[in-house]
């Protein structure tokens, strides 16, 4: 190596030069590829919202997205619609928008998120007619080593669950990573609020689910979760009013 | 300069015979933490294979040039830039492992077989030979990552690339999965198995008893 490496001109030429090199390599790929990865973000949701309204071997998601499900606005509080874009939500980083959400004191935190959004998507399932026969409730809360993200599926009584669905966690796989199993969550479909997950006595008691062996705390963590989005906090005005037939 | 039974050697001696991880013991964390199923291994072997081999190639191109006192940061700039365009290119292509993947190929960054090859060998080389070293330790790192993840998921879950192979007993089928496996630290014992299987024919590897 020639010892006018060392000087510092030298030095300080070549980590800018370099520095920038690789901004603008990072930059490009970044700006280049943004469109597929937002378009798969999206996708990926879509495919999870069709997966919790049951169906199954989607081919094309966009579209039996587009032709299946309404997505529409609620206010948390009222559980009434609102005129918002449902593609504006993202379920990680919306709730840290200070303008559109606040922050839960601890003591009403029971499902370990820290804030929400004071509006949240929520997607109505329309059967063979217009009727809609399914609401999809996007939920989040935390499990074992970080905030899983589900979709609740409910029936249009409000009260029954068609079906759970996490698209996005931390837990361990094979234990905790369960949550995400068809068959765990085949056994949620038909129970009825308010659900507990017990240790291995659930049965045929509708309101009760096998909690997932080796995985305690994550099985709390999705109880807490269910209690949290389902009370009054949570999505429980919205649904009152499902309950009294808004939906149809 | 570079003759074809140089370059032979260094593009296939790390897969046994130099093994980045049975051997120089590098770059063992990510091989317990993505190893639960092949697909994932398989993902994260061509990313890294892909990062050692053009953060070789790129540092050896300005070898001349780098002042040995920010070296090191030279070295991480490049190798950080080509992690995060691999990881950019993941997420635009196959979503749903790069979700599973993230943080592990975040982590590529820090992995000791970069940044070994890096000091030790493209710092001294020239460009050609370089990107050879990196594709070998790559694939190095490789064999021993879809060995460990082709026990894990086969013994583990009973499929292979999420394909079942035994059926399970939760399935009505008859194979009791080995939980163990699932464990990130099992790969520990795999890793050994590999090693005390790979010194059983390369003598050579086994340390002189002190």
């Amino acid at each position: 190596m020639s010892s006018n490496n060392e000087s510092i001109g030298k030095t300080l030429g070549v980590v800018v030069g370099l520095c920038l090199v690789c901004a603008i390599v990072v930059s490009f790929a970044s700006v280049q590829l943004r469109p597929l990865q937002q378009a798969n973000k999206i996708k990926d949701v879509q495919r999870n919202i069709l997966t919790a309204a049951g169906f199954k071997d989607i081919e094309n998601v966009e579209e039996t997205f587009k032709a299946n499900i309404e997505s529409r606005v609620i206010d948390m509080k009222t559980g009434e619609f609102v005129d918002v874009d449902p593609l504006s939500f993202d379920f990680e980083s919306t709730k840290y928008d200070a303008e559109r959400s606040f922050a839960l004191e601890k003591e009403n935190d029971l499902a370990g998120i820290q804030r929400m959004t004071y509006n949240s998507p929520v997607y109505l399932v329309k059967g063979d007619g217009s009727d809609v026969s399914t609401v999809i409730l996007p939920i989040q809360g935390y499990g074992l080593w970080g905030i899983m993200f589900g979709f609740l599926a409910m029936d249009e009584d409000g009260q029954t669950i068609k079906a759970i669905q996490f698209f996005k966690h931390k837990e361990t796989a094979g234990l905790g990573g369960e949550i995400e199993n068809p068959k765990w969550t085949a056994t949620w479909e038909g129970k009825q609020l308010p659900i507990d997950i017990v240790k291995g006595t659930a049965g045929n008691n509708e309101h009760k689910i096998d909690g997932l062996s080796g995985a305690t705390l994550t099985s709390n963590g999705v109880d807490n979760t269910i209690d949290f989005w389902t009370s009054e906090k949570g999505f429980g005005p919205f649904l009152a009013k499902v309950r009294k037939g808004a939906l149809n | 300069m570079a003759n074809t039974k140089e370059m032979k050697e260094v593009l296939f001696g790390p897969v046994f015979a130099n093994n980045p991880i049975a051997l120089q013991v590098l770059g063992i964390c990510s091989a317990l933490a993505v190893t639960s199923s092949l697909k994932n291994a398989l993902i994260m072997s061509i990313a890294l294979t892909l990062v050692t081999a053009f953060s070789s190639l790129f540092i050896s191109m300005i070898r001349n040039h780098i002042p040995s006192s920010v070296r090191i940061i030279v070295q991480m700039t490049i190798i950080a830039s080509l992690v995060i365009v691999v990881d950019q290119v993941l997420q635009a292509v196959v979503y749903s492992t790069a979700k599973e993947l993230s943080t592990f190929i975040g982590l590529i960054i820090t992995n000791c077989i970069v940044m070994g090859r890096a000091e030790a060998y493209a710092m001294k080389s020239p460009p050609t030979m370089s990107f050879l070293d990196g594709i070998g330790n790559g694939l190095g790192y490789s064999v021993v990552l879809l060995t460990v993840g082709f026990v894990r998921e086969l013994f583990g879950a009973g499929t292979l690339f999420g394909a079942e192979i035994l059926p399970l007993v939760s399935d009505g089928g008859w194979y009791r999965p080995m939980g163990l496996l699932i464990m990130p630290f099992s790969s520990f014992f795999l890793v050994g198995i590999f090693i005390w299987i790979l010194r059983i024919y390369k003598k050579d590897q086994v340390e002189a008893k002190a």
